[in-house]
């Protein structure tokens, strides 16, 4: 239902969305956490789970996947691989040591680990990088959803956007709301998945399990319009497409906002099952994502455009497209927008929030005022915050790319800078402050050599493609960090009995 | 464990600790491998389907209700990923039990050590 251009129907479960998730965060902080429906009951591990989900659930997961299915057809699996398969190498080379280290950041782990200040502020400058240009691709989400509901030109949505989310991070501030995890994901899961059902029903196809049930719209596809799904690789080979899931999975490994569920969990077993039951919460909407680019294309092909080009520039709305085009009533239309929306908004309020602590906290009192007391890093922070959403809707007012993509440049200077500086300094302790301050350079450098160098030196846009720079890079970065290390003084035997001791597993002595 | 014996070791990956570490970095390298093999195997076998008989396989081999290639890709591999995760934890389990008995045997003997020197 649209009144002057505007979704009233939509509007109104968004904001009932916003509202719920506002009093269950003050219902959990009002109350002891076991006598809670959602939070407390699943305190245990279905809540560590539900919580590692939530937290990694983006604009990315819910909006970006679906159109890069729609947009590239199997390509997008690397997304789906990449995403998932990180989660392995996250908790079997690092889930459990990180927790031993007992420190809450990526530059508090970092700056202890290798003993230098230096190289705690490098990572805090690359954690904040990484926080824009992860927040361009939620931004984008915010405006293209906003931009529907309100019927506004894309730049007025940013702009829109950016001021509900700074009001929104504003009012839940003041009010004390604390972040209520299981119950945003469970939302999520269901806005996510419910109109899907929703979809496949409508078409006749097994709806009880829709992640299966779009196979007969891939079928009727092949037999009906002659759309083949059966090129794979036919728009990008096999080396790209191995480098741009690999790269996720590195960045997966890398990302400070993913690695902190880490810092924080209750006990070392809590952290290592968090990561199983997360990893399938995680899996339910990735099974599902591809779906919708699938019955997007049938709806396509059954209004006589079979092999319609996608315009990028609307494929990121294609979930909602899709809903839509089946006829989905306007609650369920609603329930898609309010999750895509929940989504992005909590992903960039929250990195946003951490970005600007890591400025206040790591940068501020280190570089511009070594004076400054905690109510000045308070104050700093807040202002921080301010800068940094403004900074990126600036980012976000040309469309750059899609959600996918933007975010895979994240995790690209993730996987090259951060998850080696934690992998080698958990597993190696001969690596030291040079070794790991010139990889984390070299590591800068291979993400920016593409759109630097790619015009002078054609082959740097191949072996370090912009969104998919880390295959090659991480190793490279590795091996600088093993290099430069071996070459200058060794750490401290303090932090080398430290890992032995404390960190790792050398047989309870 | 005393001080200066630590200071002669160090954490290497690729040459592990005697004892426990030992153990969990066989377990660690044995799980990356399979994770390996899984990925890097499942899309080059795609990769070949697509080039034989015009990709026949791919439009003809239906799985689960899904074409093979979207399956294993899509359903199966994530699904492999919380089999290995699952895996983990529970080698990882019995483990952490096994390390808490030689703790507590350790401390037992040390205890009485000390009871008998002067």
């Amino acid at each position: 239902m649209s009144v002057n251009g505007v979704q009233i129907v939509a509007l109104l479960i968004v904001a009932g969305m916003f509202l719920l998730f506002i009093l269950g965060g003050l219902g959990s902080k009002l109350r002891q956490a076991s006598d809670y429906g959602f939070s407390g009951s699943y305190s245990g591990l279905v809540g560590s789970g539900a919580a590692i989900a939530s937290n990694w659930m983006s604009a990315a997961s819910i909006m970006g996947l679906a159109g890069m299915f729609y947009l590239k057809g199997y390509y997008a699996m690397a997304f789906v691989i990449g995403w998932t398969g990180g989660y392995v190498l996250l908790l079997v080379l690092m889930a459990t040591q990180i927790r031993r280290f007992g420190k809450f950041t990526a530059p508090d782990f970092v700056g202890f680990r290798y003993e230098s200040a230096t190289a705690r502020t490098v990572v805090a400058l690359i954690s904040i990088v990484i926080t824009i240009i992860y927040c361009v691709a939620q931004f984008r989400g915010i405006a293209l959803l906003i931009s529907w509901i309100f019927g506004l030109e894309y730049q007025a949505a940013v702009i829109t956007g950016a001021a509900l989310l700074v009001t929104f991070v504003v009012v839940s501030g003041t009010l004390g709301v604390i972040r209520n995890q299981s119950l945003q994901y469970f939302i999520l899961i269901i806005a996510f998945v419910v109109p899907l059902m929703l979809i496949n029903r409508k078409l006749g196809y097994f709806w009880v399990l829709p992640q299966f049930g779009y196979g007969e719209a891939i079928i009727t596809l092949q037999q009906q319009f002659g759309f083949f799904w059966s090129e794979p690789f036919a728009s990008i080979d096999l080396f790209q497409w191995m480098a741009l899931c690999f790269t996720l999975m590195f960045g997966t490994a890398g990302l400070p906002h993913v690695l902190s569920r880490f810092y924080l969990a209750p006990s070392m077993r809590d952290a290592r099952w968090g990561v199983v039951v997360g990893l399938f919460f995680i899996s339910l909407i990735y099974w599902s994502a591809p779906a919708y680019g699938v019955l997007a294309r049938l709806f396509d092909a059954r209004s006589g455009n079979p092999y319609k080009i996608p315009d990028p520039s609307q494929a990121d709305l294609v979930t909602l497209t899709a809903a839509l085009q089946a006829g989905l009533p306007s609650w369920a239309v609603g329930l898609l927008v309010a999750g895509g929306m929940a989504a992005a908004f909590y992903a960039a309020a929250g990195l946003l929030q951490s970005g600007a602590a890591a400025f206040a906290y790591d940068i501020y009192p280190r570089l511009l005022k070594p004076t400054a007391t905690d109510a000045d890093k308070v104050t700093m922070a807040k202002g921080i915050f301010l800068v940094l959403a403004g900074i990126v809707m600036l980012l976000s007012l040309n469309q750059v790319g899609m959600i996918a993509e933007i975010a895979a440049v994240a995790f690209a200077l993730a996987g090259n800078t951060i998850f080696p500086a934690f992998l080698l300094g958990i597993w190696w302790s001969r690596t030291n402050a040079a070794g790991v301050l010139a990889g984390m350079l070299t590591g800068v450098l291979i993400t920016v050599s593409s759109p630097l160098l790619g015009d002078l030196i054609p082959w740097v846009n191949t072996v370090f493609p912009l969104t998919a720079s880390a295959f090659v890079g991480a190793p490279v970065v590795i091996l600088v960090m093993i290099i430069v290390s071996l070459l200058t003084r060794p750490p401290s035997d303090e932090i080398v009995t430290f890992l032995i001791r404390d960190v790792h597993d050398s047989g309870g002595k | 464990m005393s001080e200066p014996e630590d200071r002669r070791r160090s954490i290497n990956m690729l040459r592990p600790l005697p004892g426990t570490m030992r153990g969990e970095v066989q377990v660690i390298a044995m799980l990356l491998l399979a994770w390996l093999v899984a990925v890097l195997g499942s899309q080059l076998c795609i990769w070949l389907l697509e080039r034989s008989i015009d990709g026949f396989w791919l439009t003809d081999l239906i799985f689960f209700n899904l074409p093979i290639h979207f399956w294993v890709s899509g359903q199966f591999l994530p699904l492999l990923f919380i089999g290995l995760c699952l895996l983990f934890n529970l080698w990882m389990d019995r483990h952490e039990v096994r390390r808490m008995e030689s703790t507590i045997r350790f401390r037992a003997t040390g205890r009485k050590k000390e009871e008998v020197a002067p």
